[in-house]
Parts: C-alpha cells; structure tokens; sequence
C-alpha cells in the first residue's frame, strides 16, 4: 500500500474507473469529479442507486472494462474481482486496480473507505466518514425485535453487515428460517418495529403484491418505510440510513 | 355417487383449511383472534381459491368440450390458460394495472384472444388431431410470450415470477385477490351451467339441437366468451394450472352417463377436490422451496391424459 | 284440418323458395337426386340454417315458439348417424323429452327392439343400431311433425320394413311424416310424393302418377321396365319398355 501511495503522489491527476455499483459508491463519496473517469450505470439510474443524481454527471459503464476503456482510467475499482476479460486488459495495458472485498461487517465498509482514500492519494479524505461512524458507535441505543421486509418477504441474515447497521440504529434483526419472513410468522410473532423496502414499489412482480397483503403489515408493530437502495450494498450509505432511522425511533 | 363426491368435497375444504393443524393450536395458545385471523386472512383465501379454481376449470373443461365435440379440449390445451396468464402478465407488469379486478378482466381478455385464434386456426368441428396441434401451438407460443413479457418487463424481480404464472400458485394470497378471481368465476361459471341442457342436446349434432330452437353458433360464442372471463379471472390470481380442466370433464361424464353437458356440475366437485388436494400436497412437501401446483396436477394428470389419448384410438379403430 | 303450412321458404343457392301444405296424417316422401334439394326442405322446415319464408304448424309459427314447445312441435332426423359422446340409447331417447318419462321410454327401446343394447354406449352400436337409437329418439315426444332425413338407408330388410310401418302408424294418429327416400323401391308404401331436383319441388302428387311421369324418368335418367327399372337410353324414341 505505501508503494502505491507515493507512486500516485508522483504522477499526474488519477483517473479512476468503478465497474460496480457498491464500489461506486466509495468513489463517488471520496473523489473530486476531476477524478472520476466512469461509475457503473446501475449508480446513474434513479431505481437502483441513491446517488443517481451524482452519478449521472459521469460517464457510465457496463461493469466491465471494455465499456470503461474510452474513457481513459489509470485506476480501476472492482468488487468481488471484475471478470476475466477486466483482468486480462487491465493487466495488459498496465493498470493499476483496486479490488474491494464484499463487506461482511461494519469494520470492512470502514477499511473499504481507508482503501479508496489511499488509491486516490490521500488517506486523510475518508477521515470525516470514519469519525461519523466512531459518533454512532459511541452513542447506540438499545436494541428492539426488528424484521427487515423486502419484496416477498426477503429478508436479510442476522449476522449479515445489513443487520450491523440494524443494531447501530438500535434494532435487533429477528433470525428468520431461510432468510426469509411468512405471513403466518408476521401475524403470530409480529416484531416491534418493520423495515419496509422502498427498493423499486412502483413496479409490479409478484414480491410486491406479497407486500400489500394485509398480513405484511401487522397492526402491533411499528412500520417503518426505508429507502431499499442503500441497503443493496450496505456500504458507506448506510451512515445517513441509520440517522434517519435513529430518528424515527 | 354425487353423495359421495359431495362428501369428499367437505372433507378437501376441511382438510385443507386446518392442515396443518400444530401452527393453529399455537397461535390459538398465544391469541385466540390470532388463530382466527390466521384462518381468515391466510387460510381461506388459499383454500378458496384451490376449491373455486379447480370448480371453474371443470366447469369450463366440460363446457369446451361439449362445444367442440371433442374429449380432449380444456382450458390448458386450446391455450385459454396461458393466454390468460399472458394477459394477466401483460396487465400488470407492462400496464402497471394494481386492481385485482382489472388484472381478472386482463386475463379474460387473453383467454379470449386465445381461444378466437383457435377457432380460427383449426374450426369449430375440427378433429382431434387438429384441435390438438392447433391448441397446444397456440398455448406454447403464449406461454413463451409470457416468459418474454417477464423478462423484459421494468421490474427485474419478474423474470422469477415465470413459474408462478405458468404453473400456479396459490401461496399468500390475500381475499381480494381471491374475491377478485372468484366473483367473476362464479358468476360466469354459473351462466355455464345454465346451457346445461343445451350442451347435452349438442351430443345429437348441431342440426338436431338447431332444430330444437337451440342457436349453435351462439352457443358457442357464449361458451367461448363465459370460459374466457371464468379461467381469465382464476389465472390473474393463481397462475395458469393445468390438467383439471382436462381430467375432471372425463370423470364429470362418466357419472352423467356421457352426458356432455350434464357433466358440468361433476366436473366441478371434482375438480375442486382435486385442486385441493393438489395443493394439499405442496403445502406438505417438506422442502424450503415451494414447488408449484401445476407440477402435482401434472404428476396425476399426465398418464390420465395418456390413458384418454390410448382409449380414443381404440374406439376410432374399433 | 291442415297441420303444416310453408309459405315461401328456401335457401339461397340450394332451394327456391316455395309454397308447401301437409296435412295431419299425411305419409310424404321426397324423392331426387343427391344434392337436388331434398335435405335442404327439411332442413328449412326444421329452421335449421338460413331460414327464409315461414313455417307453421297448427297456425303456431315456429320461429316464435318457445324452445320448450318446440319438441312437441317437430322432430328432425338427419342423415348423419354419428353420436361422439358415449352415451347410453337410454339416454340418447331420453333427450327426446321434455322431462324424465322412463315408460315412454322403455316403449321405444320395445318398439326399435333395442332391449339388449339398452344400456351399451350408443358410439360403440353398429350404423344400424345407432340408426333405429336416433330414430326412437325423434319418435318418443310424439311431435306433430317428422322430418326424417333417409331413415331407411343401409339398414337391413327386416327394419326398412318395421320403420316403414312404424311411420304408417304415426301417420295413421294423426302426425305429419315428411321422408326423404334414396331407395325408389318403399315409395309405393307413401301417400304423396314430392319429386325435388335443381333445388326446386318439381311434382307433388301421388307416388304411382309420379314415377310414371316423364319427368321422373329425365330427373332419373332411368326408366320402368317389366320387372323394375333400366337405365333410360337417350335420344332413342323406339327403346321398347
């Protein structure tokens, strides 16, 4: 890492390429515009990412480096490793890349942040981030029974990085067979508090009429809505969910 | 014999309104409303709708057949079902229709559409093979435009909805949705069963039963058109099922003497029962991944259908 | 007491429109070759397809009957014995009725000697047998008129022979029996004729007048003889009888 760091402080201005939508959401907390070369489309449209307006000032990709190439990085972002043929050009042409491991606690979104600060040549820009998360740290309540609810009744592991920020905003998620809610468990054992997902309402599937049945929403326990983009990645976002969430309590 | 069917009839509702049993004791245990609610807002829109569905699909089998002259027609094979749930998917995912009657009034609307290119592909009188070949293109070409639909359809959770709406499924819905599929069902299902005796006149041939003052054509239109809205409407809800439709008319006739007409009011009871217990089954596999109703029915109703095809030789060569 | 009265039915391109009057009690056959006319007569009698003109019977008009007085009014037979529904004869002549009559019935199962085959799934009887089943079935509402479409064909001698008196006693209390015949040789057993070529009613009169006419022998292209009939030579004025 310092190697990287001081060859980036001798070069000229860092173009940086992110070929993912969770990996974009890093860049496009930490980097100067000048700095972005291309984020992901899914981080340009308004279904699937909350920074959309941000993201659609770039120029978008279609998550590998081909669709990136002619915008000319010198960095490269991925998550989860970028396919084959991203490997085989990047290494061709000489770039330098970034892989992001899948975050599975709150630590890792936090060294994901340090990594990309570091890529884009000071480690001090992810520092106000880092200090936010050390105020809701500090100060978490206690936790309540608590189901996240998404489409069909989705819903996310009891040790997964999305229950973490759960318990920063002082909600217990429920441990559920199969990851998953039923309508007769929601009506026997409702939970104190319901995360609802916003994550695409106004288009129909199946999942969302599930949603409207009169059961998914038990009477006793207190519904709230959730804006579902940011829990997709579950990564630097979050911060602003748990704050909306602490409120609501 | 219609005692008997009777019987089975309750013991199917019963069965598969209270099984299985141990949730409901529990949630007796820790609210006495829950259980009610449980049953109420759970369990009978399932089991109504499994009890209604598989009534309509009799009535609506045993009708087409009578009007096609042909033991084979149903609702799976001339297509009215998956033109159904190409019309229902239609509706909702790319007109983003919410109402559950809307979506019902879709689904008839692409069991008509389906039905009339039948109609025009192979006729009204056309022979078994025909109307096999005729039937079962039209119904996989709309059960490919379906899984289309889904896959291109906005919302990216589609595309997995193809098996439920290919195959049925009764899990989680709620009583307007099953309101919403069965008013609609039984109002059409019951203006069927007035043409009753119409349809067993038409065994003596159209010229017999036009001589009666019976108009044939019409007839047929309005058999069409009432098995249209009646399937349309149960496909909306639950997805395309198949083969009661198919079988229940067989046995529906074999306890009306042969009476093609006559055999609606069987075909119902069994077909009923049969749905029920289809469904019965899924909802007693122990596995964490549901398995659609369309397979069970498929399961019992593939080596019937094997079965008609096989006896239906033997009786043209005899 | 008239029973029947057409005035002006027909079918375009197949039967021009005529005039008809039967009485109660009349044996009538119609005559002609195939695809002359005789099964749209009776087909435009029964207001089966294209019905143009009017029907009456016993001053009712037909069109406006009511579907539940139109069984007492007339029963049509067509040529076509097909029934693709296994249906027991039983039942078949049940839908004959209005309501469930099981001695009526047994009457015609007696009458068509179908005791035996009662009970058997009418698709699987020979022609034959399913013949004499539909026929029971157009007898048994005992309907003022029958309009019965070659009832006689490919059955064998002991039956043209037991329907034919079947039909005479019908006629004799007082229904209205209109035949189409293809077997010249039971016409003699007929009252009245009606000889119907070219989609129009060319004679009506007595069976014997008939078939001695000129008419008759060009409509045929055939001719009396001794002993039956041969086929007529044409333009052969001195071919002996």
């Amino acid at each position: 890492m310092p190697g990287f760091a001081s060859l980036l402080v001798a070069s000229a201005a860092v173009r940086v390429a992110s070929l993912n939508m969770c990996s974009d959401e890093y860049l496009l907390l930490l980097a100067r515009p000048q700095e972005i070369a291309s984020v992901s489309r899914l981080s340009r449209d308004p279904a699937d990412s909350s920074l959309w307006r941000l993201g659609q000032r770039f120029p978008g990709n279609r998550g590998n480096l081909e669709s990136a190439l002619k915008t000319r990085p010198n960095l490269l972002i991925t998550m989860g490793g970028g396919g084959k043929s991203t490997a085989l050009i990047a290494g061709k042409m000489g770039l330098r890349t970034l892989d992001l491991p899948f975050p599975s606690t709150i630590q890792d979104v936090a060294n994901g942040m340090t990594l990309v600060a570091q890529a884009l040549g000071d480690e001090r820009r992810a520092l106000p981030w880092k200090a936010r998360l050390a105020r809701l740290q500090r100060s978490a309540p206690a936790t309540r029974d608590a189901i996240f609810l998404g489409a069909g009744g989705n819903s996310v592991g009891v040790q997964s990085v999305e229950a973490g920020w759960m318990r920063l905003a002082g909600l217990k998620q429920r441990s559920l067979p199969g990851g998953r809610a039923s309508l007769e468990m929601l009506a026997t054992r409702p939970p104190a508090v319901l995360l609802r997902s916003a994550y695409r309402r106004s288009e129909r599937s199946l999942g969302q009429t599930w949603l409207e049945h009169p059961l998914a929403s038990p009477k006793s326990s207190k519904i709230v809505t959730v804006d579902g983009r940011p829990w997709t990645c579950a990564g630097p976002l979050m911060l602003g969910e748990v704050d909306r969430l602490r409120s609501q309590m | 014999m219609r005692l008997l069917l009777i019987f089975l009839l309750l013991v199917a509702a019963v069965g598969h309104l209270l099984l299985p049993f141990g949730p409901l004791r529990e949630a007796q245990a820790v609210d006495p409303e829950l259980a009610d609610l449980i049953l109420i807002q759970l369990r009978l829109p399932r089991t109504l709708l499994a009890l209604g569905y598989g009534a309509t699909l009799g009535i609506s089998g045993a009708a087409l057949q009578a009007m096609f002259a042909n033991p084979l027609a149903s609702p799976d094979i001339s297509g009215a079902s998956s033109g159904a749930a190409l019309g229902a998917v239609i509706g909702g995912y790319w007109l983003g229709l919410t109402q559950p009657l809307l979506l019902a009034a879709c689904g008839a609307a692409g069991a008509l559409g389906i039905l009339t290119l039948l109609i025009a592909l192979a006729g009204r009188r056309a022979d078994t093979t025909t109307l096999l070949l005729a039937g079962l293109a039209l119904a996989l070409a709309a059960g490919a435009a379906t899984s289309l639909a889904l896959a291109l359809a906005p919302s990216p959770f589609a595309f997995y909805d193809a098996y439920d709406w290919l195959m049925g499924n009764f899990a989680d819905r709620s009583l307007a949705q099953a309101a919403a599929a069965l008013v609609p069902a039984s109002v059409a299902s019951i203006l069927l069963l007035r043409r009753a005796h119409a349809l067993d006149l038409t065994a003596l041939g159209e010229d017999v039963a036009a001589s009666l003052g019976i108009k044939p054509r019409r007839l047929g239109l309005e058999v069409i058109a009432l098995s249209a809205i009646a399937v349309g409407a149960c496909v909306s809800v639950a997805g395309a099922i198949g083969f009661v439709g198919l079988v229940a008319p067989v046995f529906g006739r074999s306890i009306s003497r042969g009476h093609p007409g006559s055999a609606m009011v069987p075909a119902a009871l069994i077909g009923a029962i049969l749905l029920a217990a289809a469904d019965l089954v899924v909802r007693s596999v122990p596995l964490d991944r549901p398995i659609p109703v369309g397979v069970v029915t498929a399961l019992f109703g593939t080596p019937l259908f094997v079965w008609l095809v096989v006896t239906m030789r033997r009786r043209v060569t005899a | 007491m008239t029973s029947l009265v057409a005035r002006q039915i027909g079918i375009p391109g197949r039967l021009q429109p005529a005039d008809l009057d039967v009485q109660a009690g009349e044996l009538v056959a119609l005559v002609g070759p195939n695809g002359g006319g005789k099964t749209s007569l009776l087909r435009v009698l029964a207001r089966i397809e294209n019905a143009s003109g009017v029907v009456a019977i016993d001053g009712e008009d037909l069109d406006l009957a009511p579907l539940s007085r139109r069984r007492r009014l007339l029963s049509f037979l067509p040529a076509s014995r097909d029934v693709i529904w296994p249906i027991a004869p039983r039942d078949v002549i049940a839908l004959g009725l209005d309501g469930p009559n099981p001695a009526r019935v047994d009457e015609l199962i007696g009458l068509l000697e179908l005791g035996s085959l009662a009970d058997r799934p009418v698709n699987r009887l020979s022609t034959g047998e399913r013949a004499r089943v539909l026929l029971a079935r157009a007898l048994v509402g005992n309907p003022k008129i029958l309009l019965l479409d070659e009832p006689l064909s490919n059955l064998d001698p002991y039956w043209v022979l037991r329907i034919l008196s079947i039909l005479e006693i019908a006629a004799h209390s007082g229904q209205s029996v209109l035949v189409a015949l293809h077997d010249l040789g039971q016409l003699p057993r007929f009252g009245r004729a009606l000889l119907i070529a070219d989609g129009q009613v060319q004679m009506d009169e007595a069976p014997a007048s008939l078939m001695a006419s000129e008419r008759f022998e060009q409509v045929f292209r055939i001719q009396a003889t001794q002993g039956g009939w041969e086929v007529r030579r044409q333009a052969d004025p001195q071919s002996s009888p």
